[in-house]
């Protein structure tokens, strides 16, 4: 019922405004923050290259403005079986990859083995919760155990673990399937070029109404003058660059104090105590550009009772303060160098001294794995608003997967809603997390751009984006 | 008097001055005039020297009636008649009698649908006690009559009939029926039996016959699949003779078209077509094309379902309207650039494009006041502003008649077509909202100016 009930809203497109139909334009340039790169399908880590590969990808279910699941590449949302054990994934029929190709069962399985095989695997949380994961993960066997092609359009994945809010990992940008997606990445023809995406003529929802999208690196002050003359259709920054202020964008970047207990010893106390004194609503105030919130627990603050965040439970113990630490944060992410100097400011208050050391975000990524850090800042570009699976990707970036593992036992399973904000605390403090804040972007839309409506997920569909009195398809 | 002249010239030039001068060229009567003579010339003398006579004017514009009064006063009084206004509200026929009147003339007037005439339709009733019908006092001593008469309207008459609903709108728009689904497409028309119109709806997964009154008729549901997606689902939809059916509906992204006929209280499949009906009225229908993977259409308009047909241009539209009687303005083409076009019966442009006729894709062609040029029943060009219902004059200086108040949702299709009964056009519009459990819905609102209808 509940399937059906998804797949009558998902024939139900979204409403024009007034009376306005879409229609279908040439051109569209929109504004970034950075460069985009389209790179292997469940690589991409940043979020202007999640953009990328959420345009490039068909996501197997969609998640609407209002946090419903709808059905996407899969003709309906899957219903647990098993006791939230096992999953029936039914998909549409005659999907084709913009290529033509005809994609089916197998493609889907194939994917989520190369969520767990890719090196870097940054989202092989994804797919760590099916049967056989670790094995594929460390290398042991070459496909997931768990999943199991019964035939051209349908597959039946088995869990290592009851998790009924599954269905929500398939809505996730990683979990989409590639070579399906509203558009293609076209070539460069240099690294100054802006990316090109095409329309996709086969996609399974119908070609997008843009023929063409650009995707520009725009500094603030550039774009702010380039979306007055019409250079640029959107603006996705955090700041707001005037033109018309479009939808409001959920806050999902976390940013997430990681603690190196094991080589701090008895000095990682004092370090605790300190960042978890830290003033979130200051933080996302006065040290984060863009509309940004504090992110006191491991969970999206949506999922916290009214109030439940305002008083953490006191720091127990704590040893003699270590007479340096270093907080190590990703130089190329927005605002963690301000909020790592805003942590050095307050570990010197408490008594430590503190050097920030700035890495790009590979090598961020290998001195987190190598245990090479005191404090680590890690921004994390949820997926998924979903509770227990933002913070497994938040556990899985900071901790690696048995962390990641652990949270989906833990807050994934039949937890009722008002016991987990303290699940979430007990796991942070277990895992030696400390969650600060949560950033996101502003649209700023020019006068003729119209369709831009993100989902619960602050994910935007590229291909729903049209111009106001159309224009040479 | 000049000295010297003669007699001869003397009486020529009194003559001169006693006779009047020629008219330099008499100008035709006014139209109410014209009308109530030959309302009058239609009555003939009065009859066995029965004079009196009770003059009681109906219209539904207050000064039509008035100023047609006193045209029919002077008409009847110069061709022998005493005439008595009859005043008030009350029984216009036992007022007569009461009165000691011979004659009761009750006539009723108004603009003929689509036309730029003025019509006008009388019965004269005796009111006179008849001598052989003492026991039935209320009998009438003589079979009563019909007469009638009509003359073209002058733009007066116009201007009496459209304003003569002193402090009313120029229209009204209420909620006609509520559909589940979001309508793509509305016609209107006779579908079924001769003079009995419907309204027709097109959603993505059926058509729906309702009545006037927006009570469901018939419906019937699309084959499922066979449908290439299109992002935005859309429609096109007539009712006119396409062959075995009435109604003719393409759907984006679908092969063809189907025809239907209405039969009863069903709907069954009775052809197809090879390309997209896309409006039908009283200047012909017109055929076109959807662009391949989109829910707008080539700029095709062609008068028979010809795949081959050649766009006019690289333009796209969102749709085609025809008005349900030709006038002036037989047909508007609506591109996506929302530039609208009003053509006449040959597809020639029947008037420049305005920015004041801007619309959104919802929109139709009705004749709402009956003067012979349809006006545009249109929605919000502006995605920004709240959606509301415009009528618009198009060859006006001042196109704007109304303007409601917003409206719940993105009105997306429309159509005009008869459906109060009052002879004189009315238009439909499709309003798409979100129901309570998100799904969508659609409200069909009613743009009338039928007095009846007016609040």
């Amino acid at each position: 019922m509940r399937a059906a009930l998804a797949a009558l809203v998902l024939v139900v497109p979204a409403l024009p405004a007034a009376g306005v139909r879409p229609a279908p334009c040439g051109t569209l340039r929109i504004g970034l923050p950075a460069a985009p790169a389209a790179l292997p399908a469940g690589t991409a880590e940043r979020p202007v290259d999640l953009l990328v590969e959420r345009a490039t990808s068909a996501p197997l279910l969609e998640v609407d403005a209002a946090g419903r699941l709808l059905p996407g590449v899969l003709a309906e949302v899957p219903l647990p079986e098993a006791d939230g054990r096992a999953f029936r994934l039914r998909l549409r029929p005659g999907l084709r990859s913009a290529a033509g190709r005809s994609l089916g069962a197998a493609d889907v399985a194939a994917h989520l083995t190369s969520l767990l095989r890719a090196r870097p695997a940054p989202h092989a949380w994804v797919a760590l919760p099916v049967l056989g994961a670790e094995a594929v993960l460390d290398g042991r066997a070459p496909v997931l155990a768990g999943v199991q092609v019964l035939s051209a359009y349908e597959l039946l994945v088995t869990l290592a673990f009851p998790l009924p809010s599954f269905p929500w990992l398939l809505a996730t940008t990683p979990a989409a399937l590639p070579e399906a997606g509203a558009f293609v990445a076209a070539a460069r023809r240099s690294a100054a070029d802006p990316l090109l995406l095409v329309a996709n003529d086969h996609h399974h929802a119908g070609r997008p109404f843009a023929r063409e999208i650009e995707l520009h690196a725009v500094d603030p002050r550039a774009a702010a003058r380039l979306l007055e003359r019409g250079g640029l259709d959107l603006v996705l920054r955090p700041e707001g660059l005037g033109g018309r202020a479009g939808p409001p964008f959920p806050p999902l970047t976390a940013t997430v104090a990681v603690v190196n207990g094991a080589r701090l010893g008895p000095g990682a106390g004092p370090v605790r105590i300190a960042l978890r004194a830290i003033d979130r609503g200051e933080l996302a105030r006065r040290f984060v550009r863009g509309p940004a919130v504090a992110w006191p627990a491991l969970v999206p603050p949506a999922a916290l009772p009214p109030g439940s965040a305002a008083a953490p439970p006191p720091e127990e113990g704590g040893g003699p303060a270590p007479a340096r630490v270093t907080v190590l944060a990703d130089a190329t992410a927005p605002d963690q160098r301000a909020l790592a100097e805003r942590l050095q400011v307050k570990l010197f208050d408490a008594g430590v001294r503190a050097a920030v050391d700035l890495a790009d975000g590979a090598r961020l990524r290998a001195r987190l794995d190598a245990g090479d850090y005191d404090v680590a800042l890690v921004p994390v570009p949820i997926a998924s608003p979903q509770p227990a699976l933002a913070a497994a990707q938040i556990a899985f970036v900071a901790r690696g997967p048995a962390a990641a593992r652990r949270v989906l036992e833990v807050l994934g399973g039949a937890l009722p809603a008002e016991s987990t904000p303290g699940a979430a605390e007990r796991l942070a403090r277990e895992l030696d997390l400390v969650p600060l804040v949560a950033s996101g972007v502003r649209a700023s839309l020019g006068p003729r751009l119209q369709g831009l409506t993100p989902g619960a997920d602050g994910s935007v569909e590229l291909g729903g984006l049209w111009l106001l009195g159309g224009g040479a398809p | 008097m000049p000295r010297g002249s003669s007699w001869p010239v003397r009486l020529a030039l009194a003559a001169l001055l006693v006779l009047p001068a020629p008219a330099a060229r008499a100008a035709p009567p006014p139209a109410l005039v014209a009308a109530a003579g030959a309302l009058a010339d239609a009555l003939g003398p009065p009859q066995e020297g029965r004079r009196a006579l009770l003059l009681a004017v109906e219209s539904r514009a207050p000064p039509l009636a008035a100023t047609l009064e006193t045209a029919l006063d002077a008409a009847l009084s110069s061709r022998g008649y005493s005439v008595t206004p009859h005043r008030g509200a009350g029984d216009a026929e036992g007022s007569a009698r009461a009165a000691g009147q011979d004659w009761l003339l009750r006539v009723r007037a108004g603009l003929v649908p689509g036309r730029r005439e003025v019509a006008l339709v009388g019965e004269l009733i005796p009111a006179w006690a008849s001598f052989f019908l003492q026991r039935h006092p209320d009998a009438r001593a003589v079979p009563p009559r019909v007469v009638q008469a009509r003359a073209p309207a002058d733009p007066e008459t116009l201007l009496l009939a459209r304003e003569g609903r002193a402090g009313a709108p120029f229209a009204s728009v209420r909620t006609l029926a509520r559909l589940p689904g979001r309508v793509l497409a509305l016609a209107v028309g006779e579908a079924g039996e001769p003079g009995r119109p419907v309204l027709v709806a097109a959603t993505q997964a059926s058509v729906t016959v309702l009545s006037p009154a927006g009570e469901r008729i018939a419906a019937r549901d699309f084959p499922a699949g066979a449908l290439t997606p299109v992002r935005d689902p859309a429609a096109t939809l007539a009712v006119g003779d396409f062959g075995g059916g009435r109604i003719a509906v393409s759907r984006a992204g679908a092969a063809r078209a189907e025809v239907l006929a209405l039969r009863g209280e069903r709907l069954e499949l009775a052809g197809a077509l090879d390309a997209a009906p896309l409006c039908a009225g009283e200047a012909g229908r017109l055929f076109g094309a959807f662009v391949p993977g989109s829910g707008v259409l080539a700029d095709v308009l062609a008068p028979f379902a010809d795949p081959g047909a050649v766009p006019r241009s690289g333009r796209t539209l969102y749709g085609v309207q025809a008005a349900p009687r030709a006038g002036p303005i037989a047909f508007a083409a609506l591109g996506t650039d929302l530039r609208l076009e009003l053509l006449g019966r040959d597809l020639r442009p029947a008037a420049p494009g305005r920015a004041s006729l801007a619309t959104g894709s919802g929109f139709a062609l009705a004749d709402l006041d009956g003067d012979g040029t349809a006006e545009v029943v249109a929605s919000s060009p502006d995605p920004s502003a709240l959606e509301r219902v415009r009528v618009l004059a198009p060859l006006a200086e001042a196109p704007l008649l109304l303007e409601s108040a917003p409206i719940a949702g993105a009105i997306l299709a429309g159509a005009g077509g008869d459906l109060t009964g009052d002879g004189v056009d009315d238009a439909v519009l499709a309003a798409v909202s979100t129901g309570p459990s998100g799904e969508a819905v659609t409200d069909l609102l009613l743009v009338t100016a039928d007095p009846r209808e007016l609040p």
